[in-house]
This record gives structure tokens, C-alpha cells and sequence, in this order.
């Protein structure tokens, strides 16, 4: 009974936020397809639910113990029924498995002409980057309706998942590994997003959103978030390199600790101090902005080695500190030479909000 | 005539200067080192009925957190660490052992007509282990916490969190893994060994299948999650690269390991309970079993399957497509022995004479309840609508579904059944029926309201469901179902404790049992009520444990006795 009432009031509920009873409005050309596999399935549920529930209930009036009777007999098997029961649940699961099967060979097959984005998972925000260099920070991924949009995951600690409700997908970002999902959006809108696999203190504040845009609309937004650095004031420059820290993350730690390549702390003390680099060439050179701008825009020129004339492996991105532009760049300096004024107390780096930094007012009309 | 001694139950005008194993030795001593199975497993149940408390409380908690949008803990890493409790206490200290460890070693040794298990001290032996396990998990709590979820998916659990209560939950898993790994060694040789004359394999109470299987299921997965666990405690310790990539290990192997223990221990959870099941469709509908080489072949038939489906739990982890096709397709073979043991039960309601007295509507909600959750199995087995639902909230309902609405209430089932042979004592009827109304409605009004909130995209263990990146509508959305749900789990909670006072007020001023109160025919209800130290002064002879037209009711004893013109099996 009180089943009854709270489905009605549920279903009532849903009703004026919208979508069905048991899924969020569609949002992407896969979402009715998963929709239909699901209703399918759950119309099989309901139908051998009701029969069960039904037979016991009508079985349990029907039979009732009336007086204290030992037993009443009756028949111990039938094979012929008891096989019929067998085969017929064997028929419906190969049928479900083959229409669960149809679906999933479309969720995971981006078509060729995929616009790419790639998104990078940290405890606790998802970073997206466009073809064009633009970044997102913040959790919000922008992508342009009807176009087929296949977002390449990673991870730069633990374990994460992208899942996005409105769209029917998710997948993992496992750290050393590239994942992938695709999607293609069908309206325009904002759809929640979603860090689905647990991932520590704040894994339910790992939530963003989609933007889904016509195209030309898209390409403004694209256009402006990769213009955005040049609304940000001089003197917060090391805070917008705080941001960007987030593309060198998984290379360059600010604690001291060598990863990849060597930690933006030691290269803050040296250049604080004057000091010098060792090159992998036997050379060394003075830590200056003339080298750390040389070292981000063609890190293959000069190859850094430790103090103790190890070198430093060549694989930091070439084409990274191009992509990103001059004002960018000169940020990361910024940030590398400001370094500990980002940091807390308990030297963590602080979190920065773009709206915190980026000055509309700076234009004079 | 030889077997009248222990087939009459004792007249009830002198029950208390009867020896039983509750009277046969008295002092704290002659308990903790009993080599009694049914002390042993008197222990275990109250152990298992402590943790039980502590695991409730911090659903409770879990819940109570839940019930609002916001934060009633202020701290996110509270939230996680109780959630993470609640898991490991109800899987790894409650559910495993619950059945097989607490009623299975009452009622196995005594069902087959023996004196004891095979292997007594390794029963004691795996009981501290257990004190052991429960010890060092509870401990985690002073060493600063767990906040890993039960799962301790690495590299969180490796190098992520920096809670120091990890390693004593790996040590407590490790040192449950081998508790539960003796004491299903000690029930298989006890079913090979010591059944008695007439009993042959396919005479057996179809409890014993279920705890057969069960036994070489924990023999042959727990020594995985070992394992496992220990590499865990290696790589945390001393960063070998196993399956952390920070030191050059594979974190999807991890999950693998984990799953390939993890999915045959769901079976480890609920074959006993449907063991349990089976038994008090039969006795409480006085009704021979329907099926009963179907219901007993798909105990063993679960068994094998669910070694090879464990991938299932993978499908978004980076594993193969071809790989995930493959555990979808096997995956759906567990559905089909799952299907035969309901169709079977139902039938064996047909022409019955079902009396729906406590045990018995706990074995009915079993049924409604464990069709739920293999029917959603369905949704999450197929793949294009597992994609959405992993993780999600339905994943949280599927197996609850399966873990409560199926283990843990056949295992209260199976309680009431076994009560009055375990205590000697009757419980109140009527507030058994009042707190199951409480426990099934609460327990739906929880659960049911979980798949909605799953199927919408709400992530499972989010703390908070609104914040400065939530949107309003998803949280006013998402507060619906989770109101609901908390509400049902508090109906839940008041439910079981109602359970524990009305059960505990038994003991004192409950009546007598009868030897066979329900007219059952397996063995346990031909010895006296609570059973001899020795249970039986000579191992009887065994007929169909299922056919009840030997019985009649008694009405000076409120229960059922042996047909005085029915000779006993092995009778001239
Ligand atoms: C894939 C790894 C990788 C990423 C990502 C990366 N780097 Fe590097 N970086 C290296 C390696 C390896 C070295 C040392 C070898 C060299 O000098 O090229 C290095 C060296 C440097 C140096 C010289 C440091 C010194 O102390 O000599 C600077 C400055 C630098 N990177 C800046 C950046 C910035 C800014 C970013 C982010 C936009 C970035 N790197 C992203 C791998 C990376
Ligand atoms: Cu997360
Ligand atoms: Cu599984």
C-alpha cells in the first residue's frame, strides 16, 4: 500500500521535472537506443514478476493451513514443466544479451569524423582541452550539437569516471591508460556530468556540466575561452598560471619531488637564487625567464639533467607551450617564479577560480 | 525399535532436568573453549549479530546523511569512512559467515545425524580467527580510518588516501579469508564423511547442497582476495608496482583480482540462503519439496558459473570490448539456476498446507525480494544499459536487493525457524509478524526507491547531492528519492531492533519448544528442543527428510510427532 502511494507520488514528481520514470530527458543519439534496451527489459521483469508474485499470493490464500494436517501429498517434480522453466528463461537472456550486445557495439564506436576533446581527471575537477588549445577547468565540457564528439580520457591520480546521465555513457579514466567515449548530442542544453567511480574527499563535488551549442555558437565559446587570458590583469598573471599548472601536473610536481621532469620547486630555488641547470649535454645554463621561456616553447632544445647529471627524459610535449600562446606561457612563468605565494599553509597549492580572476571592466567602451 | 529415544520428544512435565548442550557444562570457560559445534555456532551468531548492530548503525548513518541535501557531517572523509565501515562489516564479518558459520554449524552436523563437525577444533580455530578479523577491522577505526569503500580499488587504496586504517582492513579480510576457507573445509568433509546410514547424496536436507557448494566455492575463490589483499599491504608498505601505474603496476589487474573473489563470494552470501529457503518453503507449506534435483543441481550449477562471470563488474574499466562481450554473455547463465530454484519454490506451494507464520513470511519475502534483484540483474548483465547503470544508485539497489532482501532475510528466516531448537524457547508470534511488516515494507521503501534514483544518474557513494556545482533541479530531483529511501531505512532499523526484543524476551519468559514445532522431518526436529550434548545417543536412520505424512500433531505437546503406525526408516 504504502508501495502504491509512494510510486504514485514518485511518478508525480518526476512528471514536473521532467524525463520518464525512470530516466532523464535523452540527450544523445545513443540515449533512446539504451532506453528502448532498458524498457524491453523491464517489460520481461515485469511480466515474471507479476506471474510469481501472483501465483504466490493466490497459492498462499489458496492454501492456507486451515487444521494441523502433516502433509498433503501432491507431487514431488515434473520434468517436463520443470524443463520448460529452464527453457524458456534461456531463450529471453540470449535475446537480451544479443539486444544489450546491439547497443553497446554503438556506444563504443566513435564514427571517423569524431570531433576530439580531451578531458583530464584530478581529484576533485575534470580539465577539457579543445583542438584549438582552449581549456576548460572548471568541470564544464562545451561541445557543439549533432556533431559526433569523442572525449579522450585520462587520469592524473586515481581512479575516475566520466558519466554523463543525459547521454547514456561513461567510462573510466585509469591512470596510465587512454579511455574514450563518444557521444553526439541532440539538443541544445546543460546536462549534468558526473565523476561516477569513487575517488576520495570530494568525489561528489566532482560534478560539472555539458554545454551542448549549435555550431556557431560553439565556435564563439571555443574562441573566447581561449581568449580569456588576455582579460586577466598583470599583477593575478601567477594566478592564471595556477590554472594552466593543471596541463603540467602529471610531469611537474610543486613539492620538490622529481616526476617525469623536475619539480617546478627546485626550479623556483633556482632561479630565486641565481642558480644554474645542468644540461644532458655536459653544459649548464643560468635559470633565467630567457630559459624558462626556451625550455616551454621548444623544450627539445636544451634537455635538463639533475644535479647529480642524470638526465631528464625528452619527452616533454613540444608542441604544448606553442598551442598555448604567449600570454599563457608568460603566466606558467609567472607561476613558476611566484611559486610559493600559491601555496597554503600547509604548502598545498590554493585553487583558483577563473571568475575570480578574469577583469570584464578591462574594457573601456 | 532403536531410534525411539531420540524420534519421542521429551514429555513436557519434565523439561528442566533434561541434559542439554546449553545445561551439559556451565562457566564462561566451558564456552569459549567448547569444541560444541552448536556452541560454536551459538557464538557466531552472537558475534554475528553484534557486528550486524554496528554495520545497521552506520547504514543509519549513511542514510541520515542521505536524507537531505547539505551536509550533516561536516567533514566529506567522515562520510566515507562510514560508508566504507558499513560495507566491510556487512560483507566481510556479517554476510559470509552468517549462514554457514552461524546457523550452518547449529544445524549441519545435527541434520546429519552426527555429533559433531569433522574437524572440532578448526571449527573452534576458525571461529578467533574471526574474533581475530572483527578485531583488527574495528581497529582501523583508532589507526585513523578506512575511506577506500569495501572494494579498496587501487591506486586509491594504494597510494590515494592517506587514512591509515587501510592496512589493518587488508590484514582483517586476510585473516576472515581463512575462517571462512576452514570452515568450508570442515563442512565438506563433514558431508562426505560423517552422513548416516541411508542418507545418500540425494537424500540430503537441500541445505546441506547449498553448504557444499558453498564450501567449495570459499575453498576455492577466498584464497584470491588473500592474496590480494596482501599484495595491497606490500605495495602500500613498500611501493612494489603490482597494480599501482604510480609504481609501474596495472590497476585494472587489481580489479580483477578483487572480482574473481568478490563475484563467487555474492554466491558465498546467498547459496545458504537459499538453502535456507528451501527448507522452510517445505516444512512450513508441509509440502514435499518440488524439484528436488533441479533445486539441487543448480546449487552446483551457481557454483561453477559464478567463477567465470566476474568481469561483469568491469564493464567501464578499461577491459576489452571483447572481453566485456564475453562476461555478458556468461554472465546471463547464472540467471538461468536462479530461475529454476524460484519456479521450483512456488511450485512447492502448490497443494501445500502453508502456514504463514513468521519464518515462513520471511521465506515468501525472500522470494518477492530475491526476484527483484535478479531480474534488475538483468538491466546490469546486458551491456548497453549496464553502461549507464554502473556505479549509479540501481547498482546500490541490485545488491541490496540480493545481500538483504536475500541473505540476510533468509538468514532472520532461518533464525525463527531454528530458534526454538537452538534456545528450547518459543517467541511471540504475533510481534514476529508485526516487525517482518515493518522490515518488508521498509526495506522495499529503501531500496525500490534506489533504482529511480539510479536509473536518473545519481552516482553511489556521493556524500552530498547538491553543492556550487550542482544544478538545483538535479538536487531538488535527487532529495525526493532520498528522503523516501532514508525513511524506509529508519522503518527498517526500528524493525530489527523489535526483532532483537522480542527475541531476547523469549528467553526468559517465552514458552517451551517443542521438539518439532513446524513438523519439519530433517533430523534436527527428531532430537529434543535444545538438542543433548551428543544430539543423538545413536546415529539415526534416514528416509526422505521431505516426505511429512510420518507426522502428526500432537496437541499435549503444541507440535508434531512421529506417527505412532508408522515404523521408522531402517525399522524391521
Ligand atoms: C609529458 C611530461 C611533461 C609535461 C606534460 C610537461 N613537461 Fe616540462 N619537462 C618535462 C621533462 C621531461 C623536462 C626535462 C627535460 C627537458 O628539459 O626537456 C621538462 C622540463 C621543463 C622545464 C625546465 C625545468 C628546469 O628546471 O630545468 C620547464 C620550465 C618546463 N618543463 C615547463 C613545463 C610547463 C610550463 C608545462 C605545462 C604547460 C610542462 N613543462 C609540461 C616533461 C613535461
Ligand atoms: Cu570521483
Ligand atoms: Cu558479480
Amino acid at each position: 500500500m504504502s508501495l502504491l502511494l509512494l510510486a504514485s507520488s514518485l511518478i508525480a514528481q518526476t512528471g514536473r521535472t521532467g524525463g520518464g520514470f525512470w530516466f532523464p530527458e535523452p540527450g544523445s543519439s545513443v540515449a533512446t537506443e539504451v532506453d528502448f534496451v532498458f524498457n524491453v527489459i523491464t517489460q520481461i521483469c515485469i511480466f515474471f514478476f507479476v506471474l510469481i508474485v501472483a501465483l504466490m499470493v493466490i497459492f498462499c490464500f489458496k492454501y492456507r493451513r486451515k487444521e494441523h494436517v502433516a502433509d498433503t501429498g501432491g507431487a514431488t517434480h515434473n520434468t517436463i514443466l520443470e524443463l520448460t522453466w529452464t527453457g524458456i528463461p534461456i531463450i529471453l537472456v540470449i535475446l537480451i544479451f544479443f539486444l544489450g550486445l546491439q547497443g553497446y557495439v554503438r556506444i563504443i564506436t566513435p564514427p571517423e569524423n569524431s570531433y576530439e576533446i580531451e578531458a583530464m581527471a584530478r581529484q576533485w575537477s575534470w580539465t577539457f582541452t579543445y583542438p584549438n588549445g582552449a581549456q576548460d577547468f572548471d568541470s564544464v565540457l562545451h561541445v557543439p550539437v549533432g556533431v559526433p564528439v569523442k572525449i579522450n580520457l585520462r587520469s592524473d591520480d586515481v581512479l575516475h569516471a566520466l558519466f554523463i546521465p543525459a547521454f547514456r555513457v561513461k567510462m573510466d579514466a585509469v591512470p596510465g591508460k587512454n579511455t574514450f567515449i563518444w557521444f553526439q548530442a541532440i539538443q541544445e542544453g546543460e546536462y549534468p556530468l558526473y565523476c561516477a567511480e569513487y575517488c576520495g574527499t570530494e568525489h561528489s563535488q566532482m560534478v560539472g556540466k555539458v554545454i551542448a551549442y549549435n555550431a556557431v555558437e560553439f565556435e564563439e565559446v571555443i574562441e573566447e575561452l581561449n581568449t580569456w587570458i588576455d582579460k586577466v590583469p598583470d599583477e593575478k598573471l601567477h594566478m592564471a598560471g595556477r590554472l594552466l599548472y593543471n596541463l603540467c601536473s602529471a610531469c611537474h610536481t610543486t613539492d620538490g619531488k622529481a616526476l617525469i621532469g623536475p619539480s617546478f620547486l627546485e626550479t623556483h630555488n633556482k632561479f630565486k637564487d641565481g642558480g644554474t641547470r645542468k644540461l644532458a649535454d655536459g653544459s649548464s645554463v643560468k635559470v633565467d625567464e630567457q630559459y624558462l621561456l626556451k625550455s616551454i616553447l621548444s623544450p627539445g632544445d636544451q634537455i635538463a639533467a639533475s644535479d647529480s647529471d642524470k638526465a631528464y627524459p625528452r619527452s616533454m610535449p613540444p608542441g604544448l607551450g606553442r598551442q598555448l600562446g604567449d600570454r599563457k606561457v608568460l603566466a606558467l612563468i609567472e607561476f613558476i617564479k611566484r611559486l610559493p605565494e600559491l601555496k597554503d599553509s600547509d604548502g598545498k597549492l590554493i585553487s583558483v577560480k577563473r571568475s575570480e580572476i578574469v577583469e570584464e571592466a578591462a574594457e573601456p567602451q | 525399535m532403536t531410534t525411539s529415544d531420540t524420534s519421542n520428544p521429551i514429555p513436557s512435565q519434565d523439561p528442566p532436568q533434561v541434559d542439554n548442550y546449553l545445561t551439559h557444562s556451565t562457566g564462561i570457560m566451558s564456552w569459549l573453549g567448547t569444541l560444541d559445534h552448536k556452541r560454536i555456532g551459538v557464538m557466531y551468531l552472537c558475534s554475528i549479530l553484534t557486528a550486524f548492530f554496528f554495520g545497521g548503525l552506520f547504514a543509519m548513518l549513511v542514510r541520515a546523511e542521505l536524507m537531505f541535501p547539505g551536509k550533516l557531517f561536516e567533514n566529506p572523509d567522515t562520510y566515507n569512512v562510514m560508508f566504507t565501515m558499513h560495507g566491510v562489516i556487512m560483507v566481510f564479518l556479517v554476510i559470509i559467515p552468517s549462514v554457514p558459520a552461524a546457523l550452518g554449524n547449529f544445524v549441519l552436523p545435527i541434520m546429519l545425524g552426527a555429533k559433531d563437525v569433522a574437524f572440532p577444533r578448526l571449527n573452534l580455530f576458525s571461529y578467533y580467527l574471526w574474533v581475530t578479523g572483527a578485531v583488527l577491522a574495528v581497529s582501523s577505526v583508532f589507526f585513523g580510518g578506512v575511506d577506500t569503500g569495501w572494494t579498496i580499488y587501487v591506486p586509491y587504496s594504494s597510494s590515494g588516501s592517506n587514512m591509515d586504517g587501510i592496512l589493518p582492513v587488508t590484514f582483517a579480510i586476510f585473516v576472515l579469508g581463512f575462517s571462512s576457507i576452514f570452515t568450508g573445509i570442515n563442512f565438506i568433509v563433514t558431508i562426505h564423511r560423517l552422513r548416516p546410514p541411508g542418507m545418500t547424496w540425494f537424500r540430503m536436507p537441500l541445505f546441506l547442497w547449498a553448504i557444499y557448494a558453498t564450501g567449495i566455492l570459499q575453498v576455492m575463490a577466498t584464497p584470491v582476495i588473500g592474496i590480494t589483499v596482501l599484495l595491497l599491504a606490500m605495495e602500500r608498505m613498500f611501493h612494489i608496482g603490482i597494480f599501482d601505474p604510480a609504481y609501474g603496476g596495472d590497476p585494472v589487474l587489481f580489479q580483477h583480482f578483487f572480482w574473481f573473489y568478490s563475484h563467487p563470494a555474492v554466491y558465498i552470501m546467498i547459496l545458504p540462503a537459499m538453502g535456507i529457503i528451501s527448507e522452510l518453503i517445505s516444512v512450513h507449506s508441509h509440502k514435499h519439496i518440488f524439484g528436488y534435483k533441479f533445486i539441487a543441481f543448480s546449487s552446483v550449477a551457481i557454483a561453477i558459473f559464478s567463477f567465470i562471470v566476474w568481469g561483469h563488474h568491469m564493464f567501464v574499466s578499461s577491459q576489452s570490448p571483447l572481453m566485456n562481450v564475453i562476461f555478458s554473455a556468461i554472465t546471463f547463465s547464472v540467471a538461468i539456476p536462479s530461475a529454476i530454484k524460484v519456479f521450483n519454490w512456488i511450485a512447492t506451494l502448490y497443494k501445500g498446507s502453508i502456514s504463514l507464520n513468521t519464518p515462513m513470511l520471511y521465506a515468501l519475502a525472500f522470494i518477492v525480494l530475491f526476484t527483484i534483484s535478479g531480474l534488475t540483474g538483468l538491466h546490469l548483465g546486458a551491456l548497453a544499459t549496464d553502461i549507464h547503470l554502473h556505479d549509479t544508485y540501481f547498482v546500490v539497489a541490485h545488491f541490496h536487493y540480493t545481500m538483504m532482501g536475500g541473505s540476510i532475510i533468509a538468514m532472520i528466516g532461518g533464525l525463527h525457524h531454528w530458534w526454538p531448537k537452538m534456545t528450547g524457547k518459543m517467541y511471540s508470534e504475533f510481534w514476529g509478524r508485526i516487525a517482518f511488516t515493518m522490515v518488508f515494507i521498509g526495506f522495499n521503501l529503501t531500496f525500490f526507491t534506489q533504482f529511480m534514483l539510479g536509473s536518473k544518474g545519481m552516482p553511489r557513494r556521493y556524500q552530498d547531492y547538491s553543492g556550487e556545482n550542482w544544478s538545483l533541479a538535479q538536487t531538488e530531483l535527487f532529495a525526493q528519492y532520498h528522503w523516501w529511501s532514508s525513511i524506509g531505512a529508519f522503518l527498517t532499523g526500528f524493525g530489527f531492533i523489535l526483532v532483537a526484543i522480542y527475541l531476547l524476551h523469549s528467553l526468559f519468559k517465552g514458552k517451551r519448544a517443542p521438539a518439532n514445532p513446524w513438523g519439519g522431518r530433517s533430523l534436527e526436529w527428531q532430537c529434543a528442543s535444545p538438542p543433548p550434548h551428543d544430539n543423538f545417543s545413536k546415529p539415526p536412520t534416514v528416509g526422505d527428510c521431505y516426505d511429512y505424512s510420518v507426522l502428526e500433531w500432537d496437541e499435549s505437546e503444541q507440535g508434531y510427532r512421529w506417527r505412532a503406525d508408522v515404523k521408522h526408516p531402517g525399522e524391521e
